[in-house]
C-alpha cells in the first residue's frame, strides 16, 4: 500500500483536478439507463430457463441414481460423483478464505485432513454416530483454522502464506502420524452412517451437505460478516474506518474456512471408508488452490463446477473420459501415454497448472467469469454475452 | 467540554519530523477548518486523530477520554467518522453496498447469527437497506445507488463518501479535502451541505481543504499548519490574512507591498481568489 499521499511531508503527487478535469467529473451522472431488475423474461423465456433448469437438476440429481437415467452408471462413477460433490465444499472453504477475504492458504489438507481423522476416530473408537462426528470436525475445523489465523497474521504477504504451508507440513508430518488417532500408515477405517452405505445414498447425502453450506455461503455474503470482509479485503483501512474489527472477521473467514472444511474432511473420509494419511499431503492443498482459482474467485458457481472438475481430473475419470471419446473416433484408446508421451496418473498435474495459467491471463475471473452470461440469463435476465467482461476480479486480488 | 483534544501531538517517521507539537480544540458544534500547503502534515495529523498513526508523544482526547493508542475501528465506535484523501470506498461494489458496510456497527446483529441464516437478519437486513437509501436521499446521491463505485466520476465519490461516513452515525466529522475535484458552485454546494448536516444531525466537523473560500466561509476557527506545526489559528479571516500564512502559501515577498486582498493558492491547481464563486 502506497503511503504517499498520507506521509504529509511528501508533496502531493496527483495534486488537484485542472479546470477541465473538474467539468468532466462533473458531468451529469449518467442515470442507470436499463434498470436490470425491471426487466422480466417473457413466457417462451421462462420455458427456456426452466427446461434448462431441469436439465441441471436431472444432471445432477437423477444421473447418479440411474432413475430417469439412459445411461447406467457404474458404483465407481457414483463414488466419483461424491468425491466431485465433496470437493466443491472443500473448494467453497478455501475461497471464504481466498475468495471472500483476500487471504490465501497453502495448508488446506490440514484443515480437510483433521476433519477426515476427528470424524474416523468419533466413529469407529468411540462408536458415536455420525453425525455427531461430523459436527465435532467441523467445530474442530474452526478452532484449528483460527488458531492457525492468530499465529499467521501476524504476518502478511508471502511469509503469511509460508506459515499456512508450514501448518500443512506439520500436520501432514506429526500430526497424522500419531498412530493412535489416526492408524498410522494402516489407515483409519470410517464406515458411512446406516442409510447412507451404497454409493446413490452418500451420493444425495454429500450433496445435501453441499446445499447446507452453499446456503450459509449465500447468508455469508448477504450479511454483515461477508460484507466486512468484502471491505477489509479491498482496503483494510477504509474497512476499519467504517468501524470493522480487520482482524476479527478476518479471524471470522478462519474459521468459516474451517467448519467447512471440517465437513469436507468428514464426508472424506466416510466417503473412502478407510483413511490413510498420504490422501492428505501438499497436493491435495495445491489442487484446492487451483481449483478454487480456475473455479473463479467470487463465483459461488465457478469454485462448484471448477471443484467438481478438478476432482474427476484427480480420479483419472478425465483421462478415461477424453480417451473413450477419441477411441471412439478411431485413435488409440491410449492416446496420452502413447501419442502425448504422458502417462495417465500424470494428466491432473499438467492440466492444472496449464488452466490456471489460461485463467490468470485470460480469464482473472476463471469459470464463474465464463459462465456468467448462462448464470445471469438463468437467474431470468436478460442474455447478455458480455456480461462479466467487467474485470470485477483482477489477478493480483489476493494478497500474497 | 471540547468535542476534540488534540495535546502536545508529535510524530516521526525515521528523521522526518511529521507533526511537532501539535495543539488543537474542537469545541461542540463547531466547523473547523484546516489548511496549509502541501506536506504540511494535515492528512498526518487526522490519522493520528482517527488511529492510523500512533503520535510519538502527545495526546488525542475524544470528549475528555483519552483515545491516543484506541483502534480505528473502537474510535469509530465511539462516533469519530472519517472521510479519505484518494476515496474512502470499497470500489468493487455498488453505491448502496458501500451504505450497508459502513452501517456496520447499527447491524443488530451478530455476524455468526447472520452466517447461520437466523430470519431475523432479514428483516434487519432490509431496515439496513432502507437506512442507507434514506442518507443517500439526504445527499441526493439516490439516483447512483446501484452503480459501482468504480465507475462514478471522483466528485460524486466525494459525496458518496460522506453518505457513507453519516452512515456510521459519526458525532465528529474528519473531512480530508472533501471539496477536491469539484468546482466553485460545487464547492458552494458542499459548504451549504456541510452547514446542512451539522444543523440537522447536531455534528461537530473538522476538515482539511485547499479551497480557501470553502473553508473560510464554513468554518468557526481555522487552523493554518506548514511542516508539521500550527503556523496560525484563529477566526478564518484573520488567519487568511496572516502574515505568516500567506508567506507560507507565497514564499518571501519581493516586494514589501503586502496586496489588502492576499492571494492563496490552492493545492497545485492554480491562485485561488479569495472571492467566494470565483472561478478556480
Amino acid at each position: 500500500m502506497s503511503t504517499t499521499e498520507e506521509t504529509a511531508t511528501i508533496p502531493r503527487a496527483t495534486g488537484a483536478p485542472t479546470d477541465a478535469e473538474t467539468t468532466a467529473v462533473l458531468a451529469p451522472v449518467p442515470a442507470a439507463a436499463t434498470p436490470e431488475g425491471r426487466w422480466r423474461p417473457g413466457r417462451a423465456g421462462w420455458l427456456a430457463r426452466g427446461a434448462v433448469w431441469l436439465a441441471v437438476a436431472w444432471l445432477v440429481l437423477a444421473l447418479p441414481a440411474n432413475q430417469l437415467s439412459p445411461i447406467t452408471i457404474g458404483p465407481a462413477d457414483v463414488d466419483i460423483a461424491s468425491r466431485a460433490v465433496i470437493f466443491a465444499i472443500g473448494g467453497l472453504s478455501l475461497h471464504v478464505l481466498l475468495g471472500w477475504c483476500g487471504q490465501i492458504s497453502l495448508g488446506h489438507q490440514a484443515f480437510v485432513g483433521l476433519g477426515a481423522f476427528t470424524s474416523a476416530y468419533l466413529v469407529t473408537d468411540l462408536g458415536m454416530s455420525f453425525w455427531f462426528a461430523i459436527a465435532v470436525a467441523a467445530g474442530f475445523g474452526a478452532v484449528q483454522a483460527t488458531l492457525l489465523g492468530m499465529v499467521s497474521l501476524r504476518l502478511t504477504g508471502l511469509y503469511f502464506a509460508l506459515v499456512t504451508l508450514a501448518y500443512g507440513a506439520f500436520a501432514e508430518n506429526t500430526l497424522f502420524g500419531i498412530t493412535s488417532l489416526t492408524g498410522g500408515e494402516g489407515g483409519k477405517p470410517a464406515a458411512r452412517p446406516p442409510g447412507f452405505e451404497s454409493p446413490e445414498n452418500y451420493y444425495y447425502l454429500c450433496l445435501a451437505f453441499l446445499a447446507l453450506v452453499i446456503w450459509l455461503d449465500w447468508r455469508l455474503t448477504r450479511t454483515k460478516g461477508g460484507r466486512a470482509m468484502a471491505a477489509l479485503r479491498e482496503n483494510p483501512r477504509v474497512a476499519s474506518a467504517y468501524g470493522i474489527n480487520v482482524r476479527a472477521y478476518t479471524l471470522m473467514a478462519f474459521a468459516v474456512s474451517g467448519i467447512f472444511a471440517g465437513i469436507a474432511g468428514s464426508l472424506t473420509a466416510h466417503h473412502d471408508e478407510i483413511i490413510v494419511k498420504s490422501s492428505f499431503d501438499f497436493r491435495l492443498a495445491l489442487t484446492f488452490v487451483l481449483m478454487t482459482v480456475v473455479g473463479g474467485l467470487r463465483s459461488r458457481v465457478g469454485v462448484v463446477i471448477g471443484s467438481a472438475f478438478f476432482a474427476i481430473l484427480e480420479e483419472g475419470a478425465f483421462v478415461a473420459m477424453v480417451e473413450g471419446l477419441i477411441g471412439g473416433l478411431g485413435f488409440t484408446p491410449t492416446f496420452f501415454e502413447s501419442v502425448i508421451g504422458l502417462p495417465a496418473e500424470f494428466v491432473g498435474l499438467v492440466v492444472g497448472p496449464i488452466l490456471l495459467l489460461l485463467t490468470l491471463t485470460l480469464y482473472p475471473g476463471g469459470i464463474g467469469q465464463q459462465i456468467a452470461p448462462i448464470t445471469r440469463w438463468l437467474g431470468g435476465r436478460r442474455f447478455d454475452r458480455h456480461a462479466g467482461a467487467v474485470r470485477e476480479v483482477e489477478v493480483d486480488d489476493v494478497r500474497a | 467540554m471540547s468535542v476534540l483534544e488534540v495535546d502536545k501531538v508529535s510524530i516521526r517517521f525515521g528523521g522526518v519530523q511529521a507533526l511537532r507539537e501539535v495543539d488543537l480544540r474542537v469545541g461542540e458544534w463547531e466547523i473547523v477548518g484546516i489548511i496549509g500547503p502541501n506536506g504540511a502534515g494535515k492528512t498526518t495529523l487526522f490519522n493520528c486523530i482517527t488511529g492510523f498513526y500512533e503520535p510519538t508523544s502527545g495526546a488525542v482526547r475524544f470528549r475528555g477520554r483519552d483515545i491516543t493508542a484506541m483502534p480505528v475501528h473502537r474510535r469509530t465506535a465511539l462516533g469519530l467518522g472519517r472521510t479519505f484523501q484518494n476515496v474512502g470506498l470499497v470500489k468493487n461494489t455498488t453505491v448502496a453496498a458501500n451504505l450497508a458496510t459502513a452501517q456496520h456497527l447499527q447491524t443488530e446483529y451478530d455476524a455468526w447469527t447472520g452466517f447461520l441464516g437466523s430470519p431475523a437478519t432479514f428483516a434487519e437486513e432490509r431496515r439496513i437497506s432502507e437506512r442507507g437509501a434514506l442518507i443517500l436521499d439526504l445527499m441526493d446521491l439516490s439516483d447512483v445507488a446501484d452503480e459501482r463505485v468504480a465507475d462514478l466520476p471522483y466528485g460524486v465519490l466525494k459525496r458518496v463518501e460522506i453518505a457513507a461516513v453519516l452512515a456510521t452515525d459519526p458525532d465528529l466529522l474528519l473531512l480530508d479535502e472533501p471539496g477536491s475535484g469539484m468546482g466553485p458552485e460545487e464547492a458552494h454546494a458542499l459548504g451549504d451541505t456541510l452547514l446542512r448536516l451539522r444543523k440537522e444531525f447536531g455534528l461537530t466537523i473538522v476538515m482539511i481543504d485547499h479551497h480557501v473560500p470553502l473553508v473560510t466561509r464554513v468554518s468557526d476557527y481555522v487552523y493554518c499548519l506548514n511542516f508539521g506545526e500550527v503556523l496560525a489559528a484563529g477566526r478564518p479571516d484573520d488567519v487568511r490574512r496572516h502574515p505568516e500564512v500567506v508567506r507560507a502559501y507565497l514564499g518571501e515577498p519581493d516586494q514589501p507591498a503586502e496586496p489588502a486582498e492576499p492571494v492563496i493558492p490552492g493545492g497545485t491547481a492554480g491562485p485561488l481568489s479569495t472571492q467566494e464563486g470565483a472561478p478556480a
